[in-house]
């Protein structure tokens, strides 16, 4: 259900776009109610804690070719003046403004998507302390096992004078982080199960834990990479972060109005082999980054990004598509409602193709199977990119040697890697739980993933 | 939003709730964002952050539960949650920790008022007083001005106050070579005005670009085998960070640290102070999220370990007699070594630096450096370094030249002698 607060401003709002229209040529408001349940059982400490990670509204107004927005906790009583006085641009700010207004469809409409399961936080935590207490049984190397179980529910209503939209949307994530000590080599390593229910995502959380301490395990006696240019399998994990840093961020539009994305140059182009298929989309499966409407009111897309190896288009917020003259694709979301609307990803993700797994592993004379998803940075401009995997696993003619290299940094030029792929699995996973930033700051929840990809890439 | 009486007399009339910690930021920014030189949106943020973490202690656990204030509330929701949070605490107990004593309060003085909107719109003159160059200009530009009224009160009597001052600059410099074009990104921050340091800071990496556009690859310069590599900005505020976290209490108490007291961390013999302000750190702060009024602690005395730092549950468990609370910036002094007459490559930007925690692992793909061949500067790009930060540290030398960062206070450069570049 839409939360109580936000639904009881619904008037308020539409009496203070009526009001500001008076001076204003475009008035939206956004009302956001971000709460997070997050339980933690760990070996050293516990916690239950139920934090409004967000509460509060923004008001977005345009005249004379520029915006202004004013967030602020409540907008009950809120004056049209205080507003205008908020947003009041210093005398001395160059008058230079060339942004065009906002066009609106009419539209209005309530989406709800939430948790069926009904499990209390007893329930959740025995689960958590279950699991921690197993994994300390199987290894006296064990120094550290911390579980964090975290339901989001965000509810957010948009309010303007063609539309009043409301949403509700659930989602959990379930975090376990296992560290491991031989003397003073220390190792650690993480899963995130992220599912629309509990239950589900407390399953997987309990099936994967043994499997995240092998790995754990073995990081003791990874070493590191001899830097070089190998053939690589990468996981979905990091078939994702590809995407994700090479032509995900390369696509956000706002980069396009900066002049700030090389991809505008290359629509229509071949930027990958022709096996590659790659898509953007909140609407695209229920995940961490998928909801109904984004932050501008538009109602969430699938956008296919890349179709054959040849850039089709790219994703954006609704102000970059005016200005590029496109049709907004739904990516307009915000940090925070303290924050600006930016062109960000929701689901990324490559297609699946027709090759088995476990042919793609058998074609690699001397390579690694990388895996796990770490970070990775995006260079929209100049198209170098840097995308690092939790471990690589050795393959030899054919075979996995039972050697594992950890970290390891994925380097080089995206079209280079991108044009290599040479083989493509039948699986998709699309996956995620993690956060992703522009440039440095902004972060927002995205998810990412897609099949097994072979290709010839640069690691150190 | 409720008043600061109203929801302490909500949380003295809980009779389960043995304490008490309230976090009351009340922050006011004004914020421009420019395509070129042409402002798009200009936006202002005037908002309240209230948290409330209740206590459940008896003299051998302590539970906590945290729980947030929002417009919505009143005295009767906050006692519904009051409730619940209690409710959260005893179901999930630790070994016992006491709040922060009382001790003295800290109540900064009211600083004058700022015109929020002056020092943004001079800010971004100051940005675009860089902007001069034919080839090369500034693509995008965000300022961000923030004032902050931060107030920490507890049940046992702390009320603290503080202002906080903060400028951030997101700036996207690029540079065209006539066949291409070439950018670097800048993330400047500060606590202080200074117009012309950011002229300054913008100017350099406006100039950085035009290096990236005439830059080289490794195929087109080869370089010595044994070649000192020098870091700089955001590599050491990494490096910083954990050497911090290596030495903080939770990781002692983990058995995550790689440093026992008086392990010798480098053959340097530098010292690393760690502060609760710096002038221009922007991560000062004055006391820290249990109320600990924040005093220098000395962590590593002439490159040996020599203390821990952190917040008060784990300094307790670990039986610290002067705990001295979560300490957010460092100083590092050092002599500083001479490195210019010999061949030595500058990192001056990463796509972005790694340091993993665990394992040490450092380093990164390089956007752009400069290598002194013993003759003059060649900028490179599109290669990695990397290295292990524990091994690395141990031979590290310093610059003379000094800078200040967002947590950091100290020389410029870190030269590391070790290091492979591939």
């Amino acid at each position: 259900m839409l939360n109580q607060f936000l639904k009881s401003r619904i008037p308020d709002a539409r009496k203070l776009v009526r009001e500001l229209q008076k001076d204003f040529d475009y008035v939206s408001i956004l009302g956001t109610v971000v709460s997070n349940k997050i339980i933690t059982v760990s070996t050293h400490v516990n916690s239950i804690d139920d934090v409004d990670a967000e509460c509060g509204f923004v008001i977005k107004v345009y005249k004379n070719g520029h915006y202004s927005e004013y967030s602020c906790n409540d907008i009950e009583g809120l004056k049209a003046n205080e507003i205008r006085k908020a947003v009041r641009l210093d005398k001395t700010v160059s008058d230079d403004y060339r942004v065009k207004m906002l066009q609106e469809s009419e539209h209005v409409d309530d989406y709800l998507r939430e948790d069926s399961s009904s499990l209390s936080d007893k329930e959740i935590m025995t689960i958590l302390e279950e699991t921690k207490d197993g994994l300390h049984a199987r290894d006296e190397r064990v120094i550290n096992v911390v579980s964090r179980y975290t339901k989001r529910q965000t509810s957010k209503i948009f309010v303007s004078a063609k539309k009043c939209l409301t949403q509700k949307y659930d989602w959990i994530n379930v975090v376990l982080m296992t560290a491991v000590r031989d003397g003073g080599n220390i190792k650690s390593n993480y899963e995130a199960e992220g599912e629309a229910d509990s239950l589900t995502a407390l399953n997987k959380f309990r099936e994967h834990a043994p499997g995240v301490l092998d790995i754990a395990l073995r990081m003791l006696k990874a070493k590191p990479v001899k830097p070089g240019k190998y053939t690589i399998i990468t996981d979905p994990s990091i078939s994702g972060l590809i995407a994700h840093e090479a032509f995900g961020h390369g696509v956000e539009m706002d980069m396009f109005v900066k002049n700030r994305a090389k991809a505008v140059d290359y629509i229509g182009e071949y930027v990958a082999s022709p096996l590659v298929n790659m898509y953007d989309g909140a609407a695209e499966c229920v995940s961490a980054a998928s909801y109904f409407f984004d932050d501008d009111g538009v109602e969430a897309h699938r956008t296919h990004i890349i179709k054959d190896g040849i850039l089709q288009t790219g994703i954006s917020d609704s102000l970059s598509a005016m200005e590029l003259g496109t049709e907004p694709t739904g990516n307009g979301r915000r940090e925070s409602y303290q924050r600006k609307v930016y062109t960000r990803m929701t689901n990324t993700y490559f297609a699946a193709g027709k090759d088995r797994y476990e042919d793609m592993i058998k074609s690699v004379k001397h390579g690694y199977l990388l895996c796990q998803t770490n970070n990775g940075m995006e260079d929209p401009k100049n198209w170098q990119i840097q995308c690092t995997a939790s471990y690589g696993l050795e393959i030899r003619n054919g075979e996995f040697t039972g050697e594992m290299i950890a970290p390891v940094v994925i380097s080089g030029y995206v079209i280079d890697l991108l044009k290599s792929i040479s083989m493509v699995s039948d699986q998709l996973t699309v996956h995620g739980s993690g956060m992703c930033g522009k440039g440095h700051k902004e972060w927002v929840y995205v998810a990412d993933g897609g099949p097994y990809l072979k290709a010839e890439a640069k690691l150190g | 939003m409720m008043k600061k009486n109203e929801i302490l007399a909500c949380l003295r009339a809980n009779k389960q709730i043995s304490d008490f910690e309230v976090r009351i930021v009340d922050k006011d920014s004004r914020e421009l964002f420019y395509v070129l030189q042409h402002l798009q949106i200009n936006r202002a943020v005037k908002v309240n952050t209230t948290t409330i973490k209740v206590y459940v202690s008896n003299k051998k656990t302590t539970g906590s539960s945290t729980v947030t204030l929002t417009a919505a509330d009143d005295a009767k929701t906050l006692n519904q949650k009051l409730k619940k949070a209690v409710s959260q605490a005893k179901a999930a107990l630790n070994a016992y920790y006491p709040l922060a004593d009382k001790g003295q309060n800290y109540k900064a003085k009211k600083p004058s008022a700022k015109d929020l909107n002056a020092i943004a719109s001079n800010a971004a003159k100051a940005v675009f007083k860089a902007d001069v160059y034919r080839q090369g200009w500034i693509n995008s530009t965000e300022i961000f001005v923030t004032e902050a009224r931060n107030e920490f009160i507890s049940s046992n009597g702390i009320d603290h106050i503080d202002y906080d001052f903060k400028i951030g600059i997101e700036c996207i410099p690029t540079w065209s070579n006539k066949k291409e074009e070439f950018e670097l990104y800048k993330y400047y921050q500060s606590n202080k005005i200074d117009y012309k340091g950011i002229t300054k800071e913008i100017d350099e990496i406006l100039k950085a670009a035009k290096e990236r556009s005439r830059a080289l690859t490794l195929k087109e310069v080869k370089l010595p085998e044994k070649l000192p590599v020098l870091v700089k900005n955001d590599m050491i505020q990494e490096i910083m960070w954990v050497l911090g976290n290596d030495l903080s209490y939770r990781n002692v108490y983990q058995k995550q640290d790689h440093y026992a007291l008086n392990d010798v961390v480098s053959e340097n013999p530098f010292d690393l102070i760690l502060k609760g302000t710096i002038s221009g750190c922007a991560a000062s702060r004055r006391f820290d999220d249990h109320g600990v009024v924040l005093k220098n602690r000395t962590i590593i005395r002439k490159g040996i370990a020599k203390a821990h730092h952190g917040d008060i549950q784990f300094g307790h468990y670990l039986q610290e007699e002067k705990i001295s609370g979560s300490l957010p910036v460092a100083e590092l002094k050092a002599e500083g070594s001479s490195y210019k007459k010999e061949p030595h490559l500058i990192i001056e930007s990463f796509s972005a630096p790694q340091l993993e925690e665990d394992s040490g692992y450092f380093g990164g793909e390089v956007r752009l450096a400069m290598y002194y061949d013993g003759k003059k500067y060649i900028p490179l790009t599109g290669f990695s370094i990397s290295g292990n930060i524990y091994e690395s540290l141990k031979k590290v030398r310093f610059s003379k030249e000094q800078t200040v960062l967002s947590n950091y206070k100290g020389p410029e450069y870190f030269i590391f002698s070790d290091m492979i570049i591939s």
